[in-house]
């Protein structure tokens, strides 16, 4: 265990004290990173249409990921931004997933959190920021309107074209 | 032609039995020849272990995340229960 005493680490060590789990949580926070800047740079490789994702400044725990609306469904076209904060547990935890930007969707709420079983119950140690923004891309033109998080949302999706009226507007407000 | 060996260097290099070369833990995402995120050295000290489902992952990557599972203990990769293979 002598890489726990890593002086190396001793930048990192405030943040660790911060969260009251001494000297351990340290090298978490390490392999936490670790893994990040390893998704970091497969995802820049990867070059999937719609979804990217940047650390937000310096913390490469906190990122902001931007997803584009799918072709063929309301959303189309249509750009909005997420916040993800990974825990020093990530990946065995999942990160918290919100829309920055106001998203009018059956299980996503005014306050941007999303309802998706991958990002709690769900959750498996082999997700990554990829596959999680193209869930949530995904679920955009598929939700479950059986769990809603806006009631209205749900109600009106069987009617597309109110639906999209009704989005549009929502999405024009958000930007004036 | 006459010649005197004054001193050699030796060079070995080892692999996993049972994974391709540049395969990598999809836990940790570093490679399996090399070792998991909490580890300095490969080898013997940060084993490979296989569960029934005949999915591999680092010894320690797959322990932490059994024990982050509250329920049922399931492999990340295909959600069957995780048995370890004898």
């Amino acid at each position: 265990m002598a890489q726990n005493i890593d002086p190396v680490n001793g930048s990192n060590n405030s943040t660790a004290m911060k969260d009251g789990d001494g000297p351990t949580s340290a090298t978490k926070h390490q392999s936490t990173s670790k893994r990040l800047q390893q998704e970091l740079l497969t995802l820049m490789m990867s070059g999937d249409k719609g979804i990217s994702a940047f650390p937000d400044g310096d913390d490469v725990f906190s990122w902001i990921g931007t997803i584009i609306g799918p072709q063929g469904t309301v959303y189309e076209g249509l750009v909005y931004k997420l916040s993800l904060t990974f825990p020093n547990g990530y990946p065995f935890t999942a990160p918290t997933v919100k829309f920055v930007t106001p998203c009018f969707h059956p299980n996503v709420d005014t306050y941007g959190n999303i309802c998706l079983d991958i990002l709690k119950d769900k959750w498996s140690a082999l997700y990554d920021v990829r596959t999680i923004l193209l869930s949530i891309q995904s679920l955009l033109g598929d939700p479950n309107n059986d769990s809603p998080l806006n009631g209205q949302a749900a109600q009106l999706w069987s009617d597309q074209v109110a639906f999209k009226k009704l989005l549009l507007e929502k999405f024009q407000d958000t930007k004036s | 032609m006459k010649v005197k060996i004054k001193r050699w260097g030796g060079v070995a290099i080892w692999k996993w039995n049972g994974v391709a070369v540049d395969d990598q833990c999809s836990i940790c995402r570093q490679p399996f020849d090399g070792c998991c995120t909490e580890c300095k050295y490969p080898g013997e000290d940060c084993p490979l272990v296989w569960g029934q489902c005949s999915h591999c992952f680092h010894m320690h990557c797959i322990m932490k995340w059994l024990n982050s599972q509250q329920v049922h203990q399931l492999c990340p990769m295909c959600r069957q229960e995780w048995k370890f293979k004898e």
